[in-house]
């Protein structure tokens, strides 16, 4: 069985007829699988994850057919029993590392807090278990750094800090949002690494967020396309990278400088994400979609099987076999 | 050629208070930085946090002085010039932040925010600022209307191209852009790159790009100068520094920079640990506690920022990695 499977979920923000942030988002992962969520700012990316860690405060509303995680049914789940998976086999790492751990306590206690909570591990077993952490996600001289505050630590090592606690419960399912996007670039490659290396260790299911589709493909074995709330297209990560089905995809590869070297201007899509007021008819798409037709700015597509991968789209690009 | 500015051994040194009755310390955030800049040029200057690349904007800005060294813009000497000298020059300079969410005033339209640059450097009448006004919004693609709204009714793109449009009033010889495109989406910042090169190409102005994305970087720039702990570390022609870096670091970064075309054949250079200490940097060469070819040479001998082939390298054995 999957280790997560999610069907429909809607995630809304006010009243039932809100415009949905995140719009019928299916999705199943495997055990040991290590999957990525694309999207520009607002696409629903983080959204959908908080909304399966409970983290989605009034006035958010969430609905969905089923979210099931390992077992258990994530949206009937009282406050008691969710706060027995969340933090233990469903961890978080947070995009920035300097707000995630509380300035006010050490980074030892942090992590034995956690132990305490979930492992009942207290007093020398806790903190030598807090020290192995420590040295499990590379820090130098863990020893002393037990009893430092967050603000003595840099942004990669508070990242790995961040890292630590969320390992700490051995999670079968980690999520990291957006996890090196405050840091330098040889700083983002260790963590990347870290992260990989835990997943591999402990077969452990990765599910990152980011906007960056170069960490991507560096990484990831599987990629969910987000635009607009809705999952645009969902594939394999060679395969869509060389020939992605939705035209969303394609713009977002295009966008990147790297794919247009030597050319003076890179390719881009007109327009903005549609807002609140102006959600198309159609496909949400359509509006700055080269390839739109009547149907797309009439009809609402799914996201159905094609050739490589599900895509949301009436005429999917590269169908044709080579 | 026409040469727009030139930095001698730029430096810029911050005392920083370390205690009350303590000797103040002191960071050296820009250590001996030296560059010219053609007309319609474009020089990257790429590092990670703390390397020194915002003091740079801020010098060349005329934001803050140098420490020492000289700054010539225009072929005039920023030094030992006085105020109207400086408030002409500052008129060539011109900047584009980071964050098109604070470099905006929120309380002002956006027209008068554009406006404002003329007002204070010229006798342009109101009508005739207006019509300057709406002529830039027209280029970097803002609507007339757009002319009433406050920053907090425009999407971070949007915004962009507003500080954009400020910084380019004046058609300045210089614009120094601070990481302009890093708070942006990706596909807006494909539409606010090419605005940059757009205007460039038609006003001609030098650009001084900052920026820790090397694949950005790669697509604007002409020539790389690749900075490390507040001193340069490499610096050349984009082609030749890419297709091969010179200097450890810069291959580092080339190496950590995820690319979306991964090629699992190449060998991934591996830098251990952090930026050091600012205010206590390691002795000899700055990286040679990350470097995975340093010798005790480096440990004690201050590389010297030395040209080699077509370029500029601070490392004592840039030559080991000239590719045949």
């Amino acid at each position: 069985m999957a280790l997560l499977d999610i069907n429909n979920l809607s995630v809304r923000f006010g009243d039932k007829n809100a415009v949905p942030v995140v719009d019928g988002l299916s999705l199943t992962v495997e055990r040991g699988e290590v999957l990525a969520i694309v999207g520009e700012s607002g696409s629903g990316k983080s959204v959908t994850m908080m909304a399966l860690m409970g983290l989605v405060d009034a006035p958010g509303i969430i609905t969905a057919d089923s979210m099931q995680f390992d077992g258990n049914d994530m949206l009937r789940l009282g406050r008691r029993q969710r706060r027995k998976v969340v933090g233990k086999d469903l961890a978080m790492v947070f995009q920035d590392p300097m707000t995630a751990l509380n300035p006010s306590y050490t980074v030892g206690f942090q992590i034995e807090e956690v132990l305490r909570a979930h492992l009942g591990l207290t007093g020398k077993a806790a903190r030598q278990r807090a020290l192995e952490l420590l040295r499990k996600v590379e820090i130098p001289a863990p020893e002393s750094r037990l009893d430092a505050y967050p603000h003595q630590l840099s942004g990669g090592m508070s990242q790995r800090v961040a890292i630590a606690m969320a390992i700490a419960g051995e999670p079968k399912l980690l999520i990291a949002d957006e996890p090196t996007t405050a840091l330098d670039v040889t700083i983002q490659a260790q963590i990347m690494e870290l992260l990989l290396s835990l997943q591999k260790e402990q077969n452990m299911t990765l599910i990152l967020i980011t906007h960056d589709l170069a960490v991507v493909a560096e990484t990831a074995r599987r990629v969910c396309v987000m635009y607009a709330g809705q999952a645009v297209e969902l594939g394999q990560v060679p395969q869509l990278f060389d020939e992605p089905a939705h035209p969303y995809s394609e713009a977002l590869l295009a966008a990147i400088p790297e794919h247009s070297q030597g050319a003076a201007r890179l390719a881009t899509l007109p327009g903005m994400v549609p807002g609140r007021y102006d959600r198309p008819h159609g496909c949400l798409l359509s509006p700055r979609c080269p390839y739109a037709q009547a149907n797309c700015r009439e009809q609402r597509p799914a996201l159905d099987p094609k050739r490589q991968s599900l895509a949301r789209c009436f005429y999917p690009l590269n169908q044709e076999v080579a | 050629m026409s040469v727009v500015l030139t930095a001698r051994e730029l430096t810029r040194h911050y005392e920083v208070p370390t205690g009350l009755f303590k000797p103040h310390a002191l960071v050296r955030a820009l250590n001996g930085v030296s560059f010219q800049l053609e007309a319609g040029k474009t020089l990257a200057v790429v590092g990670e946090s703390g390397c020194g690349k915002s003091t740079l904007a801020r010098a060349l800005t005329l934001i803050e002085q140098p420490t020492s060294g000289s700054l010539q813009i225009g072929g005039r000497e920023v030094a030992g010039a006085n105020k109207a000298e400086r408030k002409a020059m500052r008129r060539d300079v011109q900047m584009v932040f980071q964050s098109p969410y604070a470099s905006l005033n929120p309380r002002q339209k956006v027209g008068d925010q554009l406006a404002e640059p003329l007002l204070i450097n010229t006798d342009l009448s109101r009508e005739q600022r207006r019509e300057k006004v709406q002529a830039m919004m027209h280029q970097v693609g803002l609507r007339p209307e757009h002319y009433q709204r406050y920053p907090h009714m425009f999407s971070g793109g949007q915004r962009q191209r507003i500080a954009l449009a400020r910084a380019m009033m004046l058609q300045p010889k210089v614009l120094v852009a601070d990481e302009p495109t890093s708070a942006l989406d990706v596909s807006i910042q494909a539409q606010v790159l090419n605005l940059f090169m757009d205007l460039q190409q038609q006003y001609r102005t030098a650009y001084v790009f900052i920026s820790h994305n090397l694949a950005v970087v790669r697509h604007v720039a002409d020539d790389v100068l690749v900075m490390y702990l507040g001193r340069p570390a490499e610096m050349g022609p984009k082609e030749d520094l890419y297709a091969n870096p010179l200097h450890p670091y810069t291959q580092a970064l080339l190496s950590a920079t995820p690319t979306i075309k991964p090629d699992p054949a190449k060998p991934r250079i591996k830098i251990a640990g952090e930026l050091p200490n600012p205010l206590n940097p390691p002795p000899g060469c700055a990286f040679h506690k990350r470097c995975p070819y340093a010798t005790d040479r480096c440990a004690t001998e201050v590389p010297a920022f030395r040209p080699v082939g077509t370029r500029q390298v601070a490392c004592h054995y840039a030559e080991r990695f000239v590719a045949a």
